[in-house]
């Protein structure tokens, strides 16, 4: 009995390990089926229904100035668009946006373009692009199907107009169009990257694959120093309203190296809120505006006299007349002057001695020597659309020109290359081209630091002269507004007469107003440039530009803790040092 | 014997592999959380630094500073140099 039952036990035993090992079998196969000969073909549809590739936008490269605060940077953004599910009617459709009008402030012209897109059909409608935060959660709250965000990043600029045309514009899709962000566009830019996200069904991410790394963009460090930028943009404007001038502009540079530590323009405006018409934005008077220079210009003819050897320090000039006839053209002094010496017809800015010992240069020294300072040709700012001026070459030059040239005008200059010419003088004769960004900031190596070339294009000798010549005009010259208490300050005012076409000639009531000069003299801190253009009431330099120059020096000095030189020694050692010099 | 042993190493393989997965899809899960999360930090701490930045613009300070505490210019005798550069 038992022996049966035992066997009975041991059939059904045998029978459920049969099935059983069937059932592991048929698993196996199953499974071996799925991971391994299927896998491709599995792996394929599952990518399909729950991967999604993305483009990532590398984040833009910040700017900061070159105390390291930020002056613009990119920061992620919501942008409102709109797909429609097929076959939804269109004024369904139209319902949507209508709603969305007041919320993301749709003009009739946006409105139209999006109800013609819809009549398209189209897929893919923007409705409005870097919305705040504020009408995202609005947009939101409406539970619209069909309408979704896309992130992107908007440019901020935390000082609003400060270094405006320095730093210049991005457009919607925060590619640069002025300024330092137009001309460093493909640094700062970086490169797209590639995502691939892998969702499960509840669309959470589960796996993340970077195909392409996103390469961000290079962070970028400017010269310019925000105080200093500040400073120059307060005190421009304070004179802009005063003078009711037409524009004016303001440069400051570190001579030794040319770095600019400040370009200030006026009009400005807010670079995060820009007009819509952003022309005057992009033109950066400093470096797109040609004019005439005037007498600034006198030192330039002056370091041609002086390294030609074709004056002397103790050579008078007869200024008595108050003016001069060259090729049937009559000049005028701006007042009456008897005899002058060299130096005193620069510091007095003379136009009737200029001209004397200007003609005595000869042409082709003075070409020459104009061409060393480099005018008719870029400085090489690294700064977009930068005008070369205009300088006539010498074949093309009249009986008038060479007068003409040593006091300024028959020349088209811009603002900074008149300051790379008073930076040749305050670095004892070396010529330094002038530039705004001090270092790229590269993660995957050394950070760049900017190498600048200087070269020699008058002796240590002339330039020291003409230091002590414009020294001498601060302190008792044309240049007398811009004398600091305690500080030596070397420099040249220039007023120049703009042509007028509707008289073919040049206008008596409009002026460009200039002063060029560095302090302390015998070892600068700082240069700087000031231009203003068409003064109402006050016009010339002397009343105009070097009060300026003043104000803001006096505050840049305090700045950067340049201590008082002894104040009452000041006119004597400006006096003894051009006593020696003429020795 | 051999058979229930062979049968118990697949059983423990295939379990494994179950485990190795259902681990995988967990951790890629919590990196993608902690990468997100990363981002957001970074983010956070980008708009900090830029607010931050916008806050202390020369402007905002001179106005704060003359409007509303009352402060004025250092007069020329006030400014004291704390070094003496030749």
């Amino acid at each position: 009995m038992s022996t049966v039952f035992q066997n009975r036990a041991r059939i059904r035993i045998i029978i459920l390990g049969f099935f059983f090992m069937i059932w592991l079998v048929g698993l196996t196969i199953r499974l071996i089926q799925l991971q391994v000969f299927e896998h491709p073909r599995l792996k394929t549809e599952v990518l399909e229904q729950n991967q999604n590739r993305n483009t990532v936008h590398p984040k833009r490269g910040t700017i900061y100035d070159c105390m390291g605060n930020i002056l613009a940077r990119s920061l992620p953004i919501q942008s409102v668009f709109f797909s429609p599910f097929k076959g939804e009617p269109s004024n369904l459709q139209l319902e949507k946006i209508k709603k969305l009008k007041r919320i993301l402030d749709l003009s009739e012209n946006e409105l139209q373009s999006i109800h013609k897109r819809i009549e398209r059909n189209s897929s893919f409608i923007w409705l409005k692009r870097k919305i705040s935060p504020e009408q995202e959660d609005k947009v939101k709250k409406l539970y619209l199907s069909g309408i979704y965000f896309l992130e992107e990043t908007k440019r901020f600029y935390p000082h609003g107009r400060l270094a405006a045309h320095i730093l210049g514009r991005v457009n919607i899709d925060d590619v640069g169009a002025s300024g330092i962000e137009y001309k460093y566009n493909s640094v700062l830019e970086g490169k797209k990257g590639e995502h691939l996200i892998l969702r499960d069904a509840k669309k959470r991410e589960y796996r993340f694959e970077t195909l392409k790394e996103p390469e961000a963009g290079k962070d970028l460090i400017l010269t310019i120093d925000e105080t200093v930028q500040y400073y120059a943009e307060k005190e421009l404007e304070k004179a802009m309203r005063k003078t009711e001038a037409s524009w004016g502009t303001v440069v400051i540079s570190q001579p030794a190296t040319g770095e600019i530590l400040a370009m200030a323009n006026y009009p400005t405006c807010d670079l995060n809120n820009p007009p819509s018409m952003p022309l005057s934005l992009d033109r950066n008077k400093a470096i797109h505006h040609n004019f005439e220079p005037g007498s600034t210009f006198k030192i330039v003819t002056a370091a041609a006299a002086v390294e030609a050897r074709k004056v002397n320090l103790t050579d008078s000039f007869d200024c008595s007349k108050g003016f001069i006839r060259v090729a049937g053209k009559t000049i005028r002094d701006h007042e009456l002057f008897g005899v002058l010496s060299f130096p005193e017809i620069i510091i007095h800015s003379s136009n009737v001695g200029t001209i004397q010992f200007g003609q005595s240069i000869g042409d082709e020294i003075f070409f020459e020597t104009i061409k060393a300072f480099g005018f008719g040709k870029k400085t090489g700012i690294d700064l977009p659309a930068e005008e070369k001026g205009i300088f006539r070459p010498l074949d093309n030059w009249t009986q008038i020109s060479a007068a003409s040239l040593s006091i300024g005008y028959e020349i088209s200059v811009t603002t900074i290359q008149l300051l790379q010419a008073i930076n040749a003088v305050a670095n004892k004769g070396f010529i330094i081209s002038p530039s705004v960004v001090k270092k790229i900031l590269d993660p995957a190596e050394e950070s760049r630091e900017k190498p600048y070339r200087r070269k020699r294009i008058i002796s240590e000798r002339t330039a020291t002269l003409l230091t002590s010549i414009l020294q001498n005009a601060v302190q008792r010259g044309t240049g007398i507004a811009a004398r600091i208490n305690g500080y030596r300050v070397a420099g040249k005012t220039g007023t120049a007469q703009k042509f007028d076409p509707s008289i073919g000639g040049y206008s008596s009531t409009v002026h460009t107003s200039s002063f060029a000069g560095f302090v302390p003299a015998d070892n600068p801190a700082f240069s700087m440039i000031v231009v203003i253009d068409e003064a109402k009431g006050p016009y010339t330099g002397g009343e105009v530009a070097a009060p300026l120059f003043r104000e803001i020096a006096t505050l840049v000095l305090r700045y950067l803790r340049i201590p008082k030189q002894q104040e009452h020694l000041n006119t004597i050692i400006a006096e003894r040092r051009l006593r020696q010099v003429e020795r | 014997m051999l058979f229930v042993f062979c049968t118990i190493i697949v059983i423990f393989i295939l379990t494994f592999y179950i485990w190795h997965q259902m681990e995988s899809i967990r951790i890629g899960y919590e990196i993608g959380t902690l990468e997100e999360k990363v981002l957001t930090l970074q983010r956070e701490v980008d708009e900090l630094e830029t607010e931050k930045s916008s806050l202390l613009s020369l402007d905002r300070v001179e106005k704060i500073a003359k409007e509303e505490l009352n402060l004025v210019e250092p007069k020329k005798e006030q400014l004291v140099y704390d070094e003496f550069i030749p």
